[in-house]
């Protein structure tokens, strides 16, 4: 099946895949060969592409997932990055930096809040998916 | 001698490093432009996708969401994107020009749409704020004596989607908290190196119209038009206004995001352009001074002559 990541930055992954597995707000899902239309919401995790009998993993960070009629699936998501692209090091010291944040202020505003929650559980998957891809230890 | 050949030394140069300088501010704008219009273009699938997928939802019912519902207006707030910097011809004045038209506009910004019978409401007196992007637009404010709400001056050529997802929810909770009844955003529309047209864009509430425009608005590339979708079939996960809540931000995201991107090319053409019309100036003024510098010493020399050749002649 035909299988796109797009993301505001452009198409970042776009091939004939066998199958995915995917991050959504209701747990993880695999999407196979005919799978029923679907739309979903996309949470911040992992998404492993199955493909000739080797995985690709990404780093998303939320968005929406659409399965076809056509049996084309287009994953909207905000930000997507391959595996190999991820700068362990980086990853976990922005990581430490948002832990600091919230939990050093209080008072910060919802939105504020949210959106501190929402780049601390980016950098999460980010970090997990790229030390899984350099077989690091996940803890 | 009118100028002495020194003085006219020091300034050929003195126009020469302004020339220099000029020539290389025109390159770098050249390729921030291009890198611009690149990313622009970059974001036109995902804009249609979730635009699509909009679509699609409303079809098989009809959609509900704060940020669709319209209400009579009473404050209008007004995005205005302008440059950090100047030196970049008459972007700024173009869009200051278009925005205080806008401000008399009494027709564009005070109507909205009852959203239950669909009726246009048209109301004379609302008050509007500026919500500056770039710090050129605090000029605005001052001159058209309009409050200014806020600027943000951090959202360079190429935003974070992150910075930009940061301001769409500021905008939305002020939409959302019935602080503004409409949000109206003033950019520049890139349409070639040479042409810049200004254009307006309303943000909030959310209208499928304005999305639309946006599509067709942006630079031409090649895309694979989808059909339109037979739509009872599809699963929701986990339900529609869960999903139309998620959607409709983000689509506001790219709107705004793309508009960054595309005043941004607008700034870089302007300042290239400007920028290539200076170091022409430069050069045309080197060229003169070169020929008055010519002229200074040819006369120094013939003066001199003079003076041997009449001292010469008293001796004899």
């Amino acid at each position: 099946m035909q299988f796109h990541i797009v993301t505001p930055y452009g198409v970042i992954y776009q091939d004939a895949i066998q199958q995915v597995t995917l991050p959504t707000t209701t747990g993880y899902i695999t999407v196979c060969e005919h799978h029923a239309p679907l739309v979903s919401v996309l949470a911040p995790g992992e998404v492993t592409i199955y493909k000739d009998g080797y995985t690709v993993g990404l780093a998303v960070s939320g968005g929406m997932i659409e399965v076809r009629t056509s049996g084309e699936v287009f994953m909207m998501a905000d930000t997507a990055e391959r595996a190999e692209h991820i700068d362990i090091e980086r990853a976990e010291e922005k990581h430490k930096r948002a832990e600091e944040l919230l939990a050093q202020v209080h008072n910060i505003e919802d939105v504020e809040f949210a959106r501190m929650q929402a780049a601390l559980e980016k950098e999460l998957a980010r970090i997990r998916v790229g030390k899984k891809y350099k077989n690091l230890p996940l803890q | 001698m009118a100028l002495s050949t020194k003085t006219i030394k020091t300034r050929i140069s003195s126009v020469k490093n302004t020339k220099k300088i000029t020539k290389a501010m025109e390159m770098v704008a050249a390729a921030k432009m291009r890198k611009a219009v690149e990313a622009a273009l970059s974001t036109r699938m995902y804009a249609e996708l979730s635009l699509e997928l909009l679509k699609t939802l409303s079809q098989t019912q009809e959609v509900e969401s704060k940020l669709l519902a319209s209400r009579p207006v009473r404050r209008v707030l007004l995005v205005l994107i302008t440059s950090n910097r100047g030196l970049c011809g008459s972007f700024n004045a173009n869009i200051f020009k278009y925005s205080k038209n806008l401000l008399q506009k009494t027709k564009v910004l005070g109507t909205s749409k009852d959203t239950e019978t669909g009726k246009e409401i048209l109301s004379e007196d609302f008050a509007v704020d500026v919500y500056g992007i770039g710090k050129r637009s605090a000029l605005f404010a001052k001159r058209n004596n309009v409050q200014l709400v806020a600027v943000d001056e951090a959202l360079g050529d190429k935003p974070p989607i992150e910075a930009v997802t940061a301001l769409t929810n500021e905008l939305i909770q002020l939409y959302t908290s019935k602080k503004y009844d409409k949000v109206i955003l003033a950019f520049t529309h890139y349409k070639s190196s040479l042409l810049q047209v200004v254009k307006t864009r309303q943000l909030l509430p959310v209208s499928r119209i304005d999305i639309e425009k946006m599509l067709s608005e942006l630079p031409d590339q090649e895309t694979d038009a989808v059909a339109p979708l037979p739509l009872d079939t599809y699963i929701l996960e986990p339900d529609e206004p869960t999903i139309i809540e998620t959607i409709l931000p983000r689509l506001l995201d790219t709107s705004l995001y793309e508009a960054l991107l595309e005043s941004a090319a607008s700034e870089h053409s302007a300042r290239m352009v400007a920028m290539k019309n200076a170091t022409e100036a430069a050069g045309d003024m080197i060229n003169a001074l070169t020929l008055e510098y010519n002229k200074a010493r040819q006369a120094g020399i013939t003066k001199e002559i003079a003076e041997i050749s009449g001292g010469a002649a008293a001796l004899e």
